[in-house]
């Protein structure tokens, strides 16, 4: 049975519902912010709790994810990738530097999705999400460990390094592995 | 790392992560900017993060945030500037599009009929014309058509010239740029001192009879219902012994004296974490201080 994917009470959002929406955002529709925000504040505020273990914080982070949206929703383009996919990850690098305490957050993350993951869509959202966690419980302890401690910690290799006592390579490499893994999950 | 040669996916990872040292990530963002393998795989590294970042279990943001985002929206709702096409226009002609315009819509697209401007001088107009006016209203629109195609070109400039402008962008070219330019000035920096003080623990530890003192200064305070805990990490890779919580005072200082520890027991190196209220069993990542 799925676990819950924080799109519900909402219809089944597309790739293509999210770049009308993000049009109407660019007219400057308060109301199809609003969908914008019911549709993914669960993600974007998950993500950042998981890092930052602070509600406040948190609620810090998904505020000024959606306000770069509001302010800016020609940041996100549809070539990116799916829109759900990226705010997870602009969510993440978000708090990651307010739990660095570091300068204030950029305006939008330049980072490009491949086309093959439709986060937005929420049947193959659920499936992926089941899937991915699936295959991270299956992971092997040690590059489960390290990329969580890479990826929601923020710690750098040499930090994973320095607290497991493992060589630099064998962390860099159990991230990539972990990665490959999860990918070749994906896309099989 | 060498800007000259393909990066390797572990590095791109990292980079994803934006866990690279300054230096090598503008060397990786350089490079990536210049090569379409590198900027591939670097798409499918962030792929596969954007993935694993939906494995974190919901939570529900409380409803304030909502409404805090809604009236920030709506504050900001007024501030969005308009801007004027410079020749003068018919006024039924100029309300519509240059509106539309001004609310970022800007593509040639007709407003739908809901988002119309309630003060647009055809909607309150149109009912009285009637056919008598279609002939006006068919000049009006020849008008408009011409008009759009002006305001295309007008957005198509200023796409462009937004695209250029985010800052990832520009961040990336400048950055390049910056490192390719011969006449650039190199200066090495050393450290400066901190604009606040850093949280710094000092323990002193006698394994033989399990004594420790532990004194820290410069602590943040702590969120509501969550304590400091210090964690002795053993040598023998034993599972990190808590060693007692506390609390920092208004001045971020903070001390744990002779805690129960048991004897004998080598330490590899000293933590701190924070837990809830009582102490965990197991530490809680991040480690906010560390030390062997």
């Amino acid at each position: 049975m799925y676990r819950e994917t924080g799109l519900v009470n909402s219809p089944p959002p597309s790739r293509e519902e999210d770049s009308v929406l993000l049009g109407q955002v660019r007219q400057g529709n308060d109301q199809a912010m609003a969908a914008l925000y019911d549709r993914y504040s669960k993600i974007v505020y998950s993500v950042a709790l998981r890092v930052l273990r602070d509600p406040s914080a948190a609620e810090d982070v998904l505020q000024e994810i959606f306000m770069q949206i509001w302010r800016n929703p020609g940041g996100f383009e549809a070539t990116r990738g799916s829109l759900g996919g990226w705010l997870a990850v602009v969510s993440r690098n978000g708090a990651i530097d307010a739990l660095r305490r570091k300068r204030p957050m950029d305006p939008v993350d330049e980072l490009t999705l491949p086309s093959g993951y439709d986060l937005a869509n929420e049947a193959e959202r659920n499936s992926m999400m089941e899937k991915t966690r699936e295959v991270v419980r299956q992971l092997p302890l040690e590059q489960r460990k390290t990329l969580e401690m890479a990826f929601f910690d923020g710690l750098t290799h040499t930090e994973i390094a320095e607290m497991t006592g493992d060589p630099l390579g064998t962390v860099k490499t159990r991230i990539r592995s972990a990665l490959m893994t999860l990918r070749k999950a994906l896309t099989a | 790392m060498n800007t000259a040669r393909h990066f390797e996916p572990e590095d791109l990872a990292l980079f994803a992560m934006q866990l690279l040292a300054q230096d090598e990530a503008a060397a990786v963002a350089a490079h990536v900017e210049q090569c379409g393998a590198c900027r591939q795989s670097l798409t499918e590294v962030q792929g596969d993060l954007a993935a694993y970042a939906h494995t974190v279990d919901l939570h529900t943001p409380p409803a304030e945030a909502r409404e805090r985002l809604l009236k920030q929206v709506a504050r900001e709702k007024k501030t969005i500037p308009i801007d004027r096409v410079p020749e003068k226009q018919e006024p039924e002609q100029e309300t519509i599009p240059l509106a539309s315009y001004g609310r970022g819509l800007g593509r040639g697209a007709y407003l739908p009929e809901e988002d119309a401007p309630r003060h647009s001088p055809a909607g309150r107009v149109l009912p009285w014309l009637g056919w008598a006016a279609a002939a006006a209203l068919a000049f009006a629109a020849g008008n408009l058509y011409q008009q759009r195609d002006a305001l295309r070109s007008i957005i198509a400039t200023q796409s462009s010239t937004m695209n250029q402008a985010v800052p990832g962008v520009a961040a990336a070219r400048q950055v390049m740029e910056a490192l390719t330019d011969p006449t650039a000035k190199r200066v090495v920096l050393n450290a400066t001192p901190p604009e606040k003080p850093t949280p710094q623990g000092r323990a002193t530890y006698v394994a033989s009879r399990g004594t420790l003192i532990f004194v820290a200064d410069n602590l943040e305070p702590l969120p509501p219902a969550k304590v400091y805990e210090l964690w002795l990490i053993p040598a023998s890779g034993a599972a990190p012994v808590p060693a007692g919580t506390f609390q920092p005072d208004a001045k971020g200082s903070a001390s744990v004296l002779l805690p129960t520890l048991p004897k004998g027991v080598e330490a590899k190196a000293f933590g701190v974490t924070i837990e809830a209220e009582g102490g965990a069993t197991k530490p809680t990542l991040p480690i906010i201080l560390a030390g062997e």
